[in-house]
């Protein structure tokens, strides 16, 4: 057998692997929820849609070289394109007509197509950008979003938000609490098997060869600004997604606090994994989504350690928190914290196994 | 007639700041290559620090004192920003100064609380000037920045110590070797700028409340402004600033009051667009 | 005594060797060259030389002084100044503020403050040693005005020379000499190269890939191929031994001597 009849066997063998173990996982993670209690569903189902977006970040980060400050901007517009078009688009018929807007799973569907349409819109300017403008750009973006979101209260609601009252209904059962964390995480599992085939196909390796040296992947004929068009347009899609489920998480629609601060956090999500593993994307998500729920646990109890606690302990800790992780992972783990905890500890018992040798 | 004089002096003068901050911007990137996101902190530091001593001394020692902390802290922020040697990149200090950004904000929120602050101003009677209103506020902020665009063009041009900021970003490699160390340059780049900026903060706040969350707005206030010069000119970042200030007035005057960050966001957009034209995707 | 040696020194980049286990010597007034096909580590140890990089492992010495590890800095304050590989002038500063910064570069300690106060103070010896670097270079006296960047490639090098002379070195390391540069232009550097380390004492450690301008302009000669130093000696007898004929000089027996 040839050496590459062998490595062809292997790949198929390593996908096979790879698949059956990404179906493991998302069974248990779909079978997870209904064993849990009351608020830690929620919590767990928060998890799954910011890794959604977190997995979208990674392949453009990683695999594109693409720094987006404005995923946000993207879940944000797939939270309001289902909201809106299951409350109905006339705010006037809202209150009083039930049969206003259209079936949930229409409108969750038409989420992540309208963040994709604005992704390939803007795309096309942003990505001729470098660096810092395009990390600008993309931040201007997600405050652009926002800013007009909040600024159309009679179409939005502006800051008083909307509620939504529909459930989603998926072949006859509510997807609410338990059920509707086990879809997210379904869909998770079905975004990891296509991203990590992707990656392993000849897309992907076109992508590597970007990722690695731009110009040179250029000059070999590789269509460098259509990839990088593509990965963003999916990126969107899957953070427009995640918005357009959270709509039926929170059956609420409200534009989120601090669109910069989401944005971040998910870089942070995708930094902690280490910026080309998709299922480090999806820890970073459970672990950022944890230390904000204990967080705001601190924040309102009241006191701590002593000190009394004013009204705005919740956002003082949670952004003075995320502040320091986003600098500390920059400074000592800019390839991501995970694998720099990994190198770092490899390196540890190197140099022990060295002392310990020669001692 | 008047609304739009009105309307335009008021812009001047907002646009003061965002000309002091973009040309601070501009200063911080000169000399290191570095895009300094928490840029706006620097200036609501200023206005709040000010407040704050102001109930202890007078309102002139307590601005001063405000500059000088706010350079200091600026110091630490350059050391933080520019990281480790050689294996922080331009983008990476960028995304640390957005930490340094969010974690100010926390800080600014603990330490001063929500509520905007503001104080008096050099003088409340205001200047009739055929019947547009001029504070003498707006007329020391335009001032301001005026004179700290032509000193720092001086500065960066006539003095060595200027000289080796701009040598730093030319190559920091040579600087380098011929014996420069790029972290004290940084430093330096940093504090002017912070202490600048500060100024400009602690002239805002009599006109325009400041408190923790004004910053952002600031920095992209800023930004925009200093994107009009490429990052690089001095003067087209004041010039881009006082612009920038004037259109976001007659926008909030004659059109919506609420559309103000739309409108510097846009036309960051824009002068983004614009000013990367040269650069070629690939 | 040797005016710079470096003793068994390592370089690596993470796990990557590029200098193994090196040693070599300039003496005071001596001319010696480095030689070598790319990437043979020549400027990674030329960076280690000047502090750039810090070895990892090995000792480098500027007259007996252990400088291994020091900042760059301090190695010129010792009299070793590099022309880095690529000229890298100050492009948007006039040619006579990179020559100035040469100068200021030498009093710059970590403190700004008191080191500009420092330069200040010596505002005459600087302006002095202007002057001399002038009459050296006199093409630099026509260009003084101009923005660095905008003059050609060789007014480029001789911009960057100027700038190393001006913290008065007793050696002078050059990267790539002849990089991108006419053949005429080259010679003409190469023989104020020889005046400057006969008439001024200045001794010269050039690196280059052309071994036919080193073994021209240097009196000694070492040969780096992978991080490691194959063979060293008057360049005389290594002019004429057949590998080095072959690998460098492009064979055959009328290749220059």
């Amino acid at each position: 057998m040839s050496t590459l009849d062998q490595r062809a066997r292997r790949n198929r063998r390593d996908a096979i692997v790879r698949v059956v173990g990404v179906v493991a996982a998302t069974a248990f993670a779909c079978w997870l929820p209904f064993q849990l209690e009351g608020g830690d569903i929620g919590l767990y189902d928060r998890m799954g849609l910011y890794a959604l977006v977190a997995i979208g970040l990674t392949l453009l980060m990683g695999f594109a070289g693409q720094v987006s400050l404005g995923q946000g901007g993207f879940f944000l517009i797939g939270a309001y394109t289902s909201g809106l078009l299951t409350v109905g688009l006339d705010p006037d018929s809202r209150l009083v007509d039930p049969d206003a807007g259209i079936d949930p799973v229409l409108a969750v569907v038409a989420a992540p197509i309208v963040s994709a349409a604005v992704a390939v819109v803007i795309g096309v300017p942003l990505l001729r950008l470098r660096g810092h403008y395009l990390a600008f750009a993309t931040l201007a973006f997600a405050l652009i979003a926002w800013s007009l979101l909040y600024a159309q209260d009679r179409f939005t609601g502006g800051q008083y938000g909307v509620t939504v009252t529909k459930r989603l209904e998926l072949f006859g059962h509510q997807m609410s609490g338990a059920s509707h964390a086990a879809l997210v995480w379904g869909l998770v599992g079905l975004a990891l098997l296509l991203s990590t085939t992707l990656v392993a196909s000849r897309v992907g390796r076109a992508l590597q060869a970007i990722a690695v040296n731009e110009p040179a992947a250029a000059a070999s004929g590789v269509n460098v600004a259509r990839y990088k068009l593509q990965l963003f347009v999916f990126a969107a899609a899957l953070a427009g997604l995640a918005g357009g489920l959270f709509t039926f998480y929170a059956q609420f629609l409200g534009p989120e606090d601090f669109v910069i601060v989401l944005s971040l956090l998910f870089v942070v999500m995708v930094s902690i994994g280490g910026l080309g593993s998709f299922y480090g994307a999806v820890i970073g998500a459970v672990t950022i989504v944890y230390v904000e729920h204990e967080l705001r646990e601190l924040g309102t109890r009241g006191s701590l350690l002593g000190w009394d606690l004013p009204p705005q302990a919740p956002s003082i800790l949670s952004l003075g928190v995320f502040g320091l992780m986003l600098i500390t992972i920059m400074l000592f783990f800019p390839h991501g914290l995970l694998p720099g905890l990994i190198g770092a500890i490899r390196s540890l018992r190197r140099r022990l196994g060295a002392s310990r040798r020669s001692g | 007639m008047t609304t739009f004089f009105q309307l335009v002096v008021v812009g001047i003068s907002t646009g003061s700041v965002f000309a002091i901050v973009g040309m601070s911007l501009v200063l911080v990137y000169r000399a290191t290559g570095i895009v300094n996101f928490a840029q706006g902190v620097f200036a609501v530091l200023g206005g709040l620090v000010t407040y704050s001593l102001s109930q202890h001394m007078s309102l002139v020692l307590a601005g001063l004192l405000a500059v000088l902390v706010t350079a200091i802290v600026a110091t630490v922020v350059a050391v933080v920003a520019v990281g480790i040697r050689g294996r922080t990149t331009h983008l990476a200090s960028l995304i640390i100064t957005v930490g340094i950004a969010i974690f100010a904000e926390a800080v600014l929120l603990a330490a001063f609380g929500e509520v905007p602050r503001s104080y008096s101003a050099i003088s409340d009677r205001a200047w009739n000037v055929g019947g547009v209103l001029v504070q003498p506020q707006y007329a020391a902020l335009a001032l301001v920045a005026l004179l700290a665009a032509v000193g720092l063009t001086l500065f960066l041009r006539r003095t060595i110590v200027g000289q080796a900021l701009v040598a730093s970003a030319d190559s920091p490699r040579a600087a380098e070797l011929i014996g420069l160390n790029l972290r004290s340059i940084a430093v330096i780049a940093f504090a002017l700028a912070g202490a600048l900026t500060a100024i400009g903060g602690v002239l805002l706040a009599p006109t325009v409340p400041v408190s923790y969350s004004s910053g952002l707005t600031i920095t992209i206030n800023g930004f925009a402004a200093a994107v009009f010069g490429g990052l690089v000119s001095i003067r087209l970042a004041l010039l881009g600033g006082y612009a920038l200030g004037v259109v976001e007035q007659l926008v909030v005057g004659y059109i919506d009051p609420q559309y103000n960050l739309i409108i510097a966001l846009a036309v960051m957009l824009v002068l983004i667009g614009w000013r990367s034209r040269g650069e070629l995707a690939v | 005594m040797t005016l710079l040696e470096l003793d068994d020194v390592t370089v690596r980049y993470g796990e990557a060797v590029a200098v193994d286990g090196v040693s070599l010597a300039v003496a005071p007034r001596e001319r010696v060259a480095l030689i070598g096909p790319n990437g043979a580590g020549k400027t990674s140890l030329l960076n280690a030389a000047c502090g750039l990089i810090r070895p990892a492992s090995g000792r480098v010495r500027i007259e007996a002084d252990d400088v291994t590890g020091a900042t760059p800095g301090s190695i010129v304050r010792r009299g070793v100044s590099q022309v880095p590989e690529g000229r890298h002038v100050f492009g948007t500063l006039p040619v006579e503020a990179n020559l100035l910064l040469g100068a200021y570069g030498r009093v710059f300690r970590l403190e700004i403050v008191s080191s500009t106060l420092r330069y200040l103070r010596s505002r005459r010896d600087v302006r002095d040693q202007l002057e001399r670097v002038y009459d050296l270079l006199p093409k630099l006296r026509e260009l003084r005005e101009r923005p660095a960047g905008r003059t050609s490639g060789g007014e480029q090098q001789m911009v960057a020379i100027g700038r190393a002379l001006m913290a008065s070195p007793r050696l002078l390391a050059i990267d790539e000499l002849s990089l991108g540069l006419a053949p005429r232009l080259v010679q003409s550097l190469a023989e104020f190269l020889v005046r400057l380390n006969e008439e001024e004492g200045v001794a010269i450690l050039l690196v280059d890939q052309s071994a036919s301008l080193a073994f021209s302009l240097c009196e000694r000669a070492y040969v780096l191929e992978t991080g490691r130093v194959t063979l060293e000696g008057a360049s005389r007898d290594l002019v004429g031994r057949p590998e080095v004929r072959s690998a460098y000089l492009g064979g055959g027996p009328d290749a220059p001597s």
